[in-house]
């Protein structure tokens, strides 16, 4: 099965390198999102899960779910990157040669997180999500750029380098396996039936290895320092579908950790998820405070999220499973946000700093708004649906320590602060009215007979003022600006409604996964 | 038939061969004795693995040995060499945290870590005394070629350290398990692109060509630092 399908996408790919237009390429990438997006709501809806499809694909709630969240984080960036890339080209940042090469890794790094989600054998999830790297990391390197470059070999070292640790890990497994089971595996399948009969403490060193690889796919510290450069660094896009590979490490450690929890090395574990979240969570917040740049403040916020993640997985009860579930998905919705609204602010300002923005609610309201907002529903506040997950993260770690409740909560009130000064200091920046009162005074002492004249010249002197005020004003582009509000406006929706069908998913995943 | 013991003995000589490359990559400036190294280096593997098939007599082993051969011995250095003609620097000076000397005592230390982890983490299995000193070698050369990538400034050294790293996870693999063909034959394939994929990239980085340097200056306003 696995073969059909990346014969089937390889030539989908083929023919994306056909077209010269870029209308043409954008559609292809965005029609490549919605299909997987359609093929993970019928198998779904459709099929009996958990399921396999021929011998190495498995399907089961967790990676239908992850995939769900994967496939729409992608339409939503391909909607959007018609435009941005369109202004990069015009700009003369991007070069049109290379456009091609983005969409071929744009589509690529959908097709190669797909086969490593559904892959039931963790070498091949382990191969295919050290192919994303290898997509996601073109991707920052798009505008051949020395500083994208740097992030760009930033990354690749980094996330690879770590993910030969998660090899080793695996060949413990595998190992372990052979050990017990006669016949060596690395089908999670198997090993998930037989998990309870492995030796503790090589299970734990498995664990420990292929926690440092995927942690530092996901961006955990103190793997996390690919993660601001790549953001800060690379286009917009590129950085959004590098935060989307941080969900495939978050899931390849639920996955791990899945399979320590029957043995007596689950604690210990757990200590270990636990102190990464929480240095994380510590590393981020402080990072945070003070940060003058944008694209790195959302950078740390990521890092901090998946230090709460961690502590959601680590915290192991069903409850917090059911709520860090939940967090990976909204976390994507409202993370997506930020960075196409950063992403239209960059277009307008050339520049990721606070100093450079200016007149910010005049020049880009929209995309003013949407980091706003963005900004309250990332740090948390309801009604934005981050509240209840952070919540019952929170609650249920005072399980472990109330101590550590309350350091992440003042870590995270910190990190809170952060956005808060960030957004002050960056929108309050208006260009000095006195210009404009001088100007106002001028014409009315030029014209001092007749009130009424004299207000309307007043307005119109106004009018042409702001005119050569606006003249500098990037045109954001209508598909810039539909995702950005889908986004935010899926977000505010699921913070007021929990459907039902949602919750039946995450609880048929806590089920799978031997929670209950 | 060659006697066992004999092969066994060889194979302790190479991985004091290997370690002693594992060294050399850690403190050699120049950077084509770098790659000759990393070359003998991967050699050396795929020495040991025929000589385990001499051993175990097992098919797999050999084709182990062949695929090494061919992507490691031939293929990835000279499309190294090749990038390292075109960007026409021969040395890589700047050591970024350790300086050579230090690093070496780092690595032993890191080789007496990883005998001690997996003495305690291998109580229960019944591996025999050189494929445990095989894992061990394998797990501490993974640790070197980490340290190659820290402490070199220069991309092409830091790509050779990651295949250097990944040399020592395909011996710790040799030794503790036999890792299904297919899956081999994937981390090659993965290798091989990412060795492209850095070393092009390495071009734009680490070039001396003042035309390269031009180019890439253009465009610094994504940094934000020093921006408009």
């Amino acid at each position: 099965m696995i073969r059909y399908y990346l014969l089937v996408m390889g030539i989908f790919l083929a023919l994306g390198l056909i077209p010269k237009s870029h209308r043409l390429m954008n559609a292809l990438a965005a029609g490549n999102g919605l299909l997987h997006l359609v093929m993970s709501c019928t198998a779904l809806l459709m099929f009996d899960l958990p399921g396999r499809l021929g011998e190495s694909l498995y399907l089961d709630h967790l990676n239908l779910y992850v995939e769900l969240i994967t496939a729409l984080g992608f339409s939503a960036a391909a909607f959007y990157a018609r435009g941005y890339t369109d202004s990069l080209m015009e700009a003369g940042e991007l070069d049109p040669k290379n456009l091609k090469t983005f969409y071929l890794a744009f589509n690529l790094l959908l097709v190669t997180s797909t086969v490593a989600l559904f892959s039931d054998n963790l070498a091949l999830f382990w191969i295919f999500a050290e192919l994303t790297t290898v997509c996601a990391a073109m991707l920052v390197a798009i505008l051949s750029a020395r500083e994208n470059i740097d992030a760009a070999l930033k990354y690749v070292f980094i996330v690879s380098g770590a993910m030969l640790f998660a090899f080793l890990g695996l060949v413990f497994l595998f190992t372990l396996s052979e050990q017990t089971l006669g016949e060596g595996t690395l089908n999670w399948t198997v090993l998930a039936v037989h998990a309870s009969e492995f030796s503790p403490a090589l299970l734990l060193a498995s664990f420990t290895f292929t926690f440092i690889g995927f942690g530092a796919k996901a961006g955990v510290a103190p793997f996390h320092t690919w993660l601001p450069d790549a953001y800060a660094r690379a286009p917009s896009v590129s950085a959004i579908l590098s935060g989307l590979m941080q969900n495939l490490g978050i899931y390849g450690i639920i996955r791990m950790y899945a399979l320590l929890r029957e043995s007596s090395a689950a604690p210990q574990a757990s200590s270990i998820l636990i102190a990464a979240g929480v240095f994380s969570i510590a590393l981020a917040s402080f990072s945070m405070f003070q940060q003058r740049n944008l694209k790195r403040l959302i950078a740390f916020s990521s890092v901090e999220h998946m230090g709460l993640l961690l502590i959601g997985i680590g915290i192991g009860t069903p409850i917090a499973l059911f709520w860090t579930l939940y967090y990976m998905l909204v976390h994507i919705l409202v993370k997506e946000t930020l960075l196409f609204s950063a992403g239209i602010l960059h277009r307008q300002y050339r520049s990721n700093m606070r100093e450079n923005m200016k007149d910010v609610f005049k020049l880009q309201p929209m995309a003013a708004w949407c980091l706003i907002l963005g900004s309250i529903a990332i740090v948390g506040m309801p009604p934005f649906p981050l509240f209840p997950a952070k919540y019952f993260i929170l609650l249920e770690s005072a399980i472990v320590s109330p101590y550590m409740t309350l350091a992440v909560l003042l870590m995270l009130i910190l990190a809170a602060a952060s956005f808060a000064n960030f957004l002050l200091k960056a929108f309050s920046k208006v260009t000095v009215e006195e210009e404009n009162e001088k100007e106002e005074h001028r014409h009315i002492t030029r014209t001092p007979a007749g009130t009424g004249e004299n207000a309307k010249e007043l307005s119109t002197g106004k009018a042409g003022y702001e005119k050569s005020r606006l003249a500098g004003q990037y045109m954001v582009k209508d598909g810039m600006k539909v995702p950005t509000i889908f986004m935010l406006a899926l977000a505010l929706a699921l913070g007021f409604y929990f459907p039902d069908s949602l919750r039946d998913l995450l609880d048929a995943i806590i089920l799978e996964l031997g929670y209950v | 038939m060659i006697d066992p013991l004999f092969l066994e003995g060889i194979i302790k000589v190479l991985f004091v061969f290997v370690l002693i490359s594992a060294g050399l990559i850690i403190s050699t400036r120049n950077l084509s004795s770098v790659l000759t190294t990393y070359t003998i280096q991967s050699f050396l593997l795929s020495a040991v693995s025929f000589l385990l098939y001499m051993i175990d007599g097992k098919g797999q082993l050999l084709l182990l040995a062949g695929l090494t051969l061919a992507s490691k011995v031939i293929l990835i250095p000279y499309f190294i060499s090749r990038i390292e003609e075109k960007i026409k620097i021969g040395r890589d000076l700047h050591f970024a945290y350790l300086e050579p000397t230090p690093s070496l005592l780092l690595s032993i230390g890191l080789i007496l870590l990883s005998y001690t982890f997996l003495s305690r983490v291998f109580e229960g299995l019944p591996l025999s005394r050189l494929f445990f000193f095989g894992a061990v070698i394998g797990l501490s050369l993974t640790l070197m070629g980490m340290l190659v990538m820290f402490s070199r400034k220069k991309v092409i050294t830091k790509a050779l350290g990651y295949l250097s790293m990944e040399n020592g996870v395909l011996m710790f693999g040799l030794f503790v398990t036999e890792l299904p063909f297919i899956i081999e034959v994937l981390i090659i394939i993965d290798l091989i692109i990412l060795v492209m994929l850095t070393t092009i990239l390495a071009v734009g980085m680490d070039s001396s060509i003042e035309e390269y340097r031009q180019k890439f200056r253009k465009l610094q306003i994504w940094t934000g630092v020093e921006s408009l």
